[in-house]
């Protein structure tokens, strides 16, 4: 285990330093020096990382890069979101050339397209895979494609890294297992008001599980979860919806005015890091279960009312005041469910913020003003 | 269903909609003014396709509780619906109709009141508008019993369908049709067959009628014949001049989009083929001076096409292919009622916008080539994302490639909020320019 390495800055559990992510290049480099891994630019949201544990490549997940946007622009529209905007900006900046490849989960329109502009038209000579999962409503052929596409990625992946070895699978989806359980006990811990952790450092920790290997990431999530137990600071708890929680000015905004982020409903975090792989010996039937478990999203089409049924349980369970939708310009998936969610939560009691950002460029003034006026309603 | 409703619906359709028609035509004929010397003669089947269109919609009216109703996504295979007799409404075609006649904006901005952002699909939002108020120039569309969509062109009409189902609880069925990132993939044709199948018990179920294959395959036989006549109106403009343009097109593609599968749709374009070949033999230009012939690539920008056909006209230009009026052709070849399931999912798999970009290409470049194209106009829709994301590749591309210059204008299908026509006119301006040189 090598996790111990990788993310304290010192020795002192100074709250605001501790479990600093390490560079990702350095850590990238490593991964291929030391242990020969091969590196993959993942696109978001939800795809079988364990397959690429278990060939022995790195899934490095691209969200939000800290880049000025300079190249894509010729490529892309204005009205495109920052994720996707972000993403081809890394790759046209170089930053991804020493990357072995590129996958493409099916999450929406605008990152259908950018794949195939990748694939098509970037001309960078890099395998690129994409994983198409199936959208609700779900019938019995639903599953049956998904294990389908299982299949077929690691049969793709194959061609390039060699023979997938099951027990290896069997193996990473063990511990993908275990990760996930931790997760959700840090999840739970933190709902309950017992994780003596910042929203900023509960979300720095987590999103390190986006480049992390597993064999890093396990052990990291232990000692946060081992050394951050304990009682929240009081004050008001809110969830949070929408993609990610970026720009992250927005959670230590939060932490400055006493909030806590009781749980979440964002599509990098709890949407699909919470459900484990099933306990199926067979690995893909067992990727089937978990996918299949994930809690409702937009991206896969679930019906507005499991969402908002969702909602409420996070919010009851988590005795949260508030809601606090925080998503992406331009997010279709996420913009179309909101007004319905909105409605449902104030129909409940349920105090409700909704703002959209732009990765990468802090919190205005203006969103300021409406975050501690949201605060002081619910406080 | 009630049978007042079916004896009402049955009224409207025998003794209503002919009145109603009759009474619309003798008004048409007191109002005909003059043409204008830019534009060639009207095409004589304008009055018919306004006919369809308008008694589509005025029996819609009386539908509900009559028929069951489904509302439809344009890339959905509307065909499985037809056995059941499922009145079938277009949201997109009824949005189409509110941009034209400029009402678009004021309908958005009644879903952006209630929340809906001004960044999602302009036709979606004049559809929430037009649900959450009841205000229609159409006067009134009946409620639906089913949603029934296909991602086949975006996931967007999916994410709008399902606000559309939470609104009235009723149920979405989706054809779920995964994107062809390299080509057709047999894995993904057998997952669409098997949910076409399973759809058909919830159909019986919605409808309450059974499922006949007969009547499907026959179905299937009408909308193949109906998109191959399509196909031939639009090849007609690979005439020199151009019969029509490509502004015609986008009203003459209504009964394909929103009535296929039913003989009516297939008797107009029988009707409006014959005319097209006449005007060809005869000589008969759409526009007067016909100098350069154009592409346009996305959809209408439906509350510019009149000043378009003009502006373009004034210049001696028409469009004679788009991609967009070309999507309903394109894929008819695959229709074969022999295999209905099968046929049914790669037809419909295989739309412009379930096709990765080199595809795309590939198809751009021949309808340069077959339809004799100089230039190429590219609608930039805030409101499409699946058709717009790489369209400056595109355009990049095909000039590399075949020289053909073009012009990216940043606009909206139906929401001309969205659109400035000061820097449209600036571009094309240029565009103009680069064309006479």
């Amino acid at each position: 285990m090598h996790g111990s390495r990788i993310h304290r800055s010192g020795g002192g559990l100074d709250r605001m330093t501790r479990f600093q992510p390490r560079p990702r290049k350095e850590y990238i480099r490593e991964q291929k020096e030391k242990y020969g891994r091969r590196i993959f630019g993942v696109f978001p949201a939800q795809y079988p990382k364990e397959i690429f544990w278990a060939m022995n490549a790195l899934p490095v997940e691209i969200w939000d890069p800290p880049l000025e946007v300079s190249q894509a622009n010729a490529h892309l529209q204005p009205y495109i979101c920052s994720v996707v905007r972000f993403g081809l900006e890394l790759i046209l900046q170089g930053h991804c050339d020493g990357m072995d490849g590129f996958l493409f989960p099916h999450t929406c329109d605008s990152i259908q397209n950018l794949a195939s502009i990748v694939n098509d038209y970037l001309g960078l000579k890099k395998p690129c895979y994409f994983f198409y999962h199936p959208k609700a409503p779900y019938r019995a052929s639903s599953r049956d494609y998904y294990l389908k596409q299982l299949k077929d990625l690691a049969s793709g992946l194959e061609k390039q890294l060699g023979p997938l070895n099951l027990d290896e699978l069997k193996r990473r989806v063990h511990q993908s297992r275990g990760i996930s359980s931790l997760i959700k006990e840090i999840y739970d811990l933190r709902a309950e008001g017992k994780l003596r952790s910042t929203n900023e450092e509960f979300y720095r920790v987590l999103r390190q599980g986006e480049f992390l290997h597993p064999d890093d990431f396990l052990p990291l999530l232990s000692e946060f979860a081992g050394t951050s137990r304990g009682e929240s600071k009081k004050g008001p708890v809110v969830i949070m919806s929408g993609v990610l929680p970026s720009p992250p000015e927005i959670l230590t905004l939060l932490d400055e005015l006493g909030v806590r982020i009781g749980d979440d409903d964002l599509l990098s975090c709890s949407r699909r890091l919470l459900a484990k792989p099933g306990g199926s010996e067979d690995p893909f039937e067992a990727l089937a279960d978990g996918y299949f478990a994930m809690p409702p999203c937009s991206t896969k089409n679930s019906p507005v009312e499991e969402r908002l049924k969702h909602l409420v349980q996070k919010i009851e369970r988590s005795g949260a005041k508030g809601a606090i939708f925080y998503t992406v310009k331009f997010c279709e998936p996420e913009l179309f469910d909101i007004p319905q969610l909105v409605e449902g939560l104030k129909s409940k009691g349920v105090a409700t913020l909704v703002m959209d950002t732009e990765l990468n460029q802090g919190v205005s003034g203006q969103m300021r003003t409406r975050v501690e006026a949201f605060v002081e309603m619910i406080s | 269903m009630s049978l007042p409703k079916k004896i009402r619906y049955s009224f409207m359709k025998d003794y209503g909609a002919p009145a109603l028609m009759k009474m619309a035509g003798m008004r048409k004929k007191k109002r005909r003014g003059k043409t204008s010397p830019l534009f060639g003669p009207p095409l004589r089947c304008n009055d018919r396709l306004k006919e369809i269109i308008t008694r589509h919609y005025f029996l819609s009216r009386y539908a509900e509780g009559a028929k069951p109703v489904a509302w439809v996504t344009s890339g959905a295979p509307v065909e499985i619906l037809r056995p059941f007799d499922f009145y079938t409404i277009y949201p997109e075609n009824h949005g189409a109709l509110c941009g034209a006649q400029k009402v678009a904006p004021e309908l958005c901005a009644l879903a952006e009141e209630r929340g809906y952002s001004q960044d999602l699909c302009s036709y979606a939002r004049v559809d929430l508008g037009v649900c959450l108020t009841g205000k229609t120039p159409v006067g009134r569309l009946p409620k639906p019993d089913l949603l029934f969509a296909s991602n086949n062109i975006c996931q967007t009409v999916v994410y709008w369908y399902k606000v559309l189902a939470h609104h009235w609880r009723i149920p979405l069925i989706l054809l779920d049709t995964p994107y062809n990132f390299r080509g057709i993939q047999e894995g993904d044709v057998a997952y669409m067959v098997r949910q076409l199948e399973e759809m058909i018990p919830e159909l019986e179920r919605i409808s309450g009628k059974p499922f006949k294959e007969e009547k499907f395959k026959e179905v299937i036989r009408t909308a193949k014949a109906t998109s191959l006549a399509w196909g031939e109106v639009l090849a007609t403009m690979k005439a020199r001049p151009a019969p029509m343009t490509i502004f015609d097109a986008f009203g003459h593609l209504a009964p394909v989009v929103s009535l296929r599968g039913l003989p009516v749709a297939l008797n107009y374009y029988r009707t409006l083929l014959s005319e097209l070949k006449e005007r060809v033999e005869r000589g008969v230009a759409a526009i007067t001076n016909e100098r350069k012939r154009l592409m346009w690539d996305n959809i209408a920008m439906w509350y510019k096409v009149r000043d378009y056909a003009n502006l373009f006209a004034e210049h001696g230009m028409n469009f004679v292919t788009a991609t967009y009026t070309n999507a309903w052709a394109e894929t008819t070849p695959h229709m074969d009622s022999d295999r209905p399931f099968d046929s049914m999912a790669r037809t419909y798999s295989l739309v412009i916008l379930n096709n990765n970009l080199n595809h795309r290409l590939h198809l751009m470049e021949s309808l340069i080539k077959e339809y004799q194209v100089d230039g190429l106009v590219i609608h930039s829709a805030r409101s499409c994302k699946p058709y717009s994301v790489g369209q400056y590749d595109l355009k990049r591309l095909l000039m590399d490639r075949l020289g053909v210059p073009s012009v990216v204008i940043e606009g909206d299908i139906t929401d001309s909020r969205a659109y400035s026509e000061e820097q449209a006119r600036t571009r094309l301006d240029a565009f103009f320019e680069t064309m006479e040189n």
